[in-house]
């Protein structure tokens, strides 16, 4: 374990990987420090778990109905979180809706955050009519509400978990074309990129090379950020019709379902809310974080 | 034959409709392995001459050639293995999320030369760094290591002609003496042609043969080296730089002004 | 008696990477006169001056066994009463202007705002302190600075105005943090020439906190010569020249001089203290 610190800490790493690492580690123990990011890295962490193992954690089946047990109050024995107007157990569902939470989460945040980067970097490095039309076609996806877009494309697209996801995507990627391009246009006058312009390199290969890399810690940054808002959007997506479809127990779809019980019968819709609320929180907590460890103004400290 | 070539040079920068003429008619030539220094204070256009040579900047009139021929546009890879640049600040001229081995073997990449584990230890050496340094990142480096390792980049491609824009001013003064010497002991050993930036005209006498003094974009006078250590300028703007200058402080009586 | 009286300051940071010792046991005392401190970066001057006025942000620690101002326990003293200190018995000059002035305010509004806010001015006394502290600092029309922003002046005119506001309240002590860098040659010599008269006409005391040493050595009275945290050599400006450490002589000597030899200049042997 010394020993493996001791390599990981060397000043003078003997190859590209053990740099690399260390650099990692370094970032690790930054993000150790602070306390909310480790919160957030440790709510994360537990949603990771839960999805994983769900049919090992889970007390009931989250599709089998019982309605001579439905909408028993929160701590009910057998029903820890009361069950809801089809009595299904909530914690259940709950606990199988981090699955398809998490599945929505992953794809949008390989999806939308590339597409953003490389129309962000390519307008705000070449500058002119390039930017122009970019930032442009930026604006008209911005200018519609995002929940409009997604369902004009799931309208087209038909209904279903890949297309509201693909459909998130597509609408979740011009903040971060935003961001990547204010980040390129600082970096793009900066002094190395001007060095390995001098030595003839291609615009591409600065590009992904050199500017990128500089773009990627506010991006990653504003996709944990953003998380929530995703997981919002697909319930909405869910309760329209348009994404999930019952009887999947996804979070936003519970929440619209226990909508006609929000007075007498308040656990149905308040739980699943709380999950999203903590999940949320954790995502958050966890930008929060990253940006500080991340951050390349602060990575000289 | 003169290795740079520079007639009426004229530099223009726009921006919010206001014309910044920052170098104004500009000429000069500079022989091969020699040493020619840029003086002249902030907005004086010394290191606009230099990014005009690089095509970093918008040239408005005049001619460029490098060893008689004029530069292209875009300046290119045969361009880029002729001449290269080492920046004012080491600590912005580094990518800060590569390692000084990615920085180094990049140009070696780009120009498709191979052998680069060699190449890549060598410049280190070369430069007076330590080899176990190669994958450090730049935040792990002193000022002075890093304009070494800039340096080194700069060498890479082993040109002709370096550009030197302030290359030390950013640096602690017993670490200039040592970056300077560097540069000296490099220009002896590979034969180059430096075309060094300065305000600080002692550093300036120290390397150069021939020396610019610039004044709002505009040439003031041309000095040889023996002229100035014996102050025969004949410009008053000259004489004021040279007197202004640090090192002229301790000389005579010591007596706060006024 | 001594204006300012320092005795074994020391300033640590607590980093990820272990502690760090800025400055590890400086002592002086000054009283109406021109004190510089020169050192190269990460010598401790900085911090030097900054713990003077209990600037130093955490995870910073300053510690001392004695730091007094004019008789006033400053190690001890509170927010509060620092507060009162600092900018009106203390004021402090930093390199780069374009850092220290308000971007969004006028240069007027900036100078006036004080002195109305804390001596209770009217609207017109205050003009007319702020512009004749401009005419101090020989700005030439300080009516139209007065309504300039901060980055429609130049550098030298930036660093006057910053030097101007520092005045206003009337400071006993003037800390300058390489109040001259980032200027010019030419334009430093004045800013110096200013500074100079100003300490002199109001006896004020000076702390001047620069890397050049020749320069410090022109201007002050006595000089501090810092190398990683410590005081390697204190001495009168005027015998510089004899100074015996060999760091100050290394650093005397590694500096080009114009009509100097073209032999390799001088280095540093860092191993030898």
């Amino acid at each position: 374990m010394s020993t493996l610190r001791a390599w990981l800490s060397d000043p003078n790493p003997a190859s590209r990987r053990q740099a690399r690492l260390g650099q990692a580690w370094l970032a690790w123990q930054r993000i150790r420090r602070n306390r909310l990011a480790m919160a957030g890295l440790v709510i994360v962490g537990i949603l990771l778990l839960v999805a994983a193992f769900a049919p090992l954690i889970a007390p009931h089946d989250p599709l089998v109905q019982d309605l001579s047990r439905r909408l028993l109050p929160p701590g009910t024995p057998g029903n820890l979180l009361g069950t809801d107007d089809f009595g299904r157990d909530i914690l259940s569902r709950i606990i199988y809706g981090a699955r398809i939470t998490l599945y929505i989460v992953a794809l949008v945040a390989v999806t939308a955050p590339v597409i953003g980067l490389l129309i962000g970097t390519v307008a705000g490095y070449f500058g002119g009519w390039i930017d122009a039309t970019l930032m442009r076609l930026t604006d008209i996806f911005l200018a519609f509400p995002r929940l409009i877009l997604a369902l004009a494309l799931v309208a087209v697209l038909g209904p279903g978990i890949e297309n509201a996801v693909l459909a998130i995507a597509l609408t979740a990627w011009p903040p971060y074309a935003r961001v990547a391009r204010a980040e390129t246009l600082t970096v793009r006058s900066s002094d190395y990129i001007a060095a390995i312009r001098l030595q003839g390199a291609s615009a591409p290969r600065i590009i992904a090379g050199h500017v990128v890399p500089m773009c990627l810690p506010s991006v990653i940054i504003r996709v944990t950020l953003d998380m929530a808002g995703v997981i919002l959007i697909a319930a909405g997506l869910g309760f329209l019709g348009l994404g999930v479809l019952p009887p999947t127990p996804e979070w936003g779809l519970m929440i619209s379902s226990g909508r006609k019980y929000l007075f007498e019968q308040w656990w149905v819709a308040t739980m699943p809310g709380l999950a999203i609320f903590i999940v949320s929180l954790g995502f958050n907590l966890l930008g929060d974080g990253l940006r500080d460890v991340l951050d390349p103004r602060s990575a000289s400290r | 034959m003169a290795l740079i070539e520079i007639e009426n040079l004229s530099v223009t920068f726009r921006a919010k409709g206001q014309e910044v003429r920052a170098v104004r008619d500009v000429s000069l030539s500079v022989g091969a392995q020699e040493s020619y220094g840029l003086v002249g204070e902030s907005g004086s256009g010394k290191s606009t001459i230099l990014r005009a040579i690089c095509g970093m900047a918008p040239v408005t009139g005049g001619t460029i050639r490098i060893g008689g021929q004029p530069v292209p546009t875009p300046r290119g890879r045969a361009f880029s293995a002729q001449v290269q640049m080492v920046f004012q600040d080491p600590y912005a001229s580094l990518h800060p999320r590569h390692t000084i081995d990615r920085t180094l073997s990049e140009p070696l990449a780009i120009h498709g030369i191979g052998d680069r584990d060699a190449r890549v230890v060598q410049a280190l050496t070369d430069v007076g760094l330590p080899p176990a340094f190669r994958f450090r990142y730049p935040h792990q480096l002193s000022g002075g290591q890093r304009q070494r390792v800039a340096i080194a980049r700069a060498l890479m491609l082993r040109p002709r002609i370096l550009l030197l824009d302030e290359p030390t001013s950013a640096l602690d003064a017993s670490v200039q003496a040592e970056v300077l010497n560097l540069l000296n002991r490099l220009r002896a050993e590979q034969g180059l042609t430096f075309l060094m930036v300065s305000h600080d005209l002692a550093v300036i006498d120290h390397m150069c043969d021939r020396i610019m003094v610039l004044q709002h974009g505009r040439t003031v006078e041309e000095i040889a080296h023996a002229d100035l250590a014996a102050a025969r300028m004949t410009t008053a703007y000259a004489r004021s730089l040279f007197e202004a200058s640090a090192d002229r402080m301790l000389d005579g009586p010591v007596e706060p002004a006024r | 008696m001594s204006l300012l009286e320092v005795k074994n300051l020391r300033v640590t940071f607590d980093t990820e990477t272990g502690r760090v010792e800025a400055v590890r046991g400086v002592s002086f005392s000054l009283g109406h006169e021109r004190l510089g401190i020169v050192g190269e970066s990460g010598s401790g001057k900085t911090m030097t001056g900054r713990s003077v006025l209990r600037l130093v942000r955490p995870p910073g620690r300053i510690e001392a066994d004695a730091m007094t101002f004019d008789g006033q326990d400053i190690l001890h003293a509170s927010e509060r009463e620092m507060r009162a200190l600092r900018g009106k018995r203390i004021g402090m000059v930093m390199q780069d202007p374009k850092y220290s002035l308000n971007p969004v305010m006028t240069v007027g509004r900036q100078l006036t705002e004080g002195l109305r806010l804390r001596d209770g001015l009217g609207r017109a006394d205050a003009t007319a302190k702020a512009i004749a502290a401009l005419e101090a600092v020989q700005i030439r029309d300080p009516a139209r600075v007065m309504e300039a922003y901060p980055h429609e002046l130049s550098g030298g005119m930036g660093q006057r105005v910053m030097i101007a506001m520092m005045l206003i309240p009337e400071p006993e002590l003037l800390i300058a943090d390489e109040p001259t860098s980032a200027l010019d040659v030419t334009v430093q010599a004045e800013v110096l020439a200013i500074l100079d008269g100003l300490v002199r006409d109001r006896g004020m005391g000076l702390i001047f906190i620069s890397h050049d040493l020749r320069l410090v050595a022109r201007f002050c009275d006595r000089v501090l010569v810092m190398h990683k945290g410590l005081v390697v050599e204190e001495i009168e400006a005027a015998h510089l020249m004899e100074a015996q450490h060999p760091y100050t002589r290394g650093l005397l000597n590694c500096l080009p001089r114009i009509g100097g030899p073209r032999a390799p200049l001088p280095v540093l042997d860092r191993a030898g203290f």
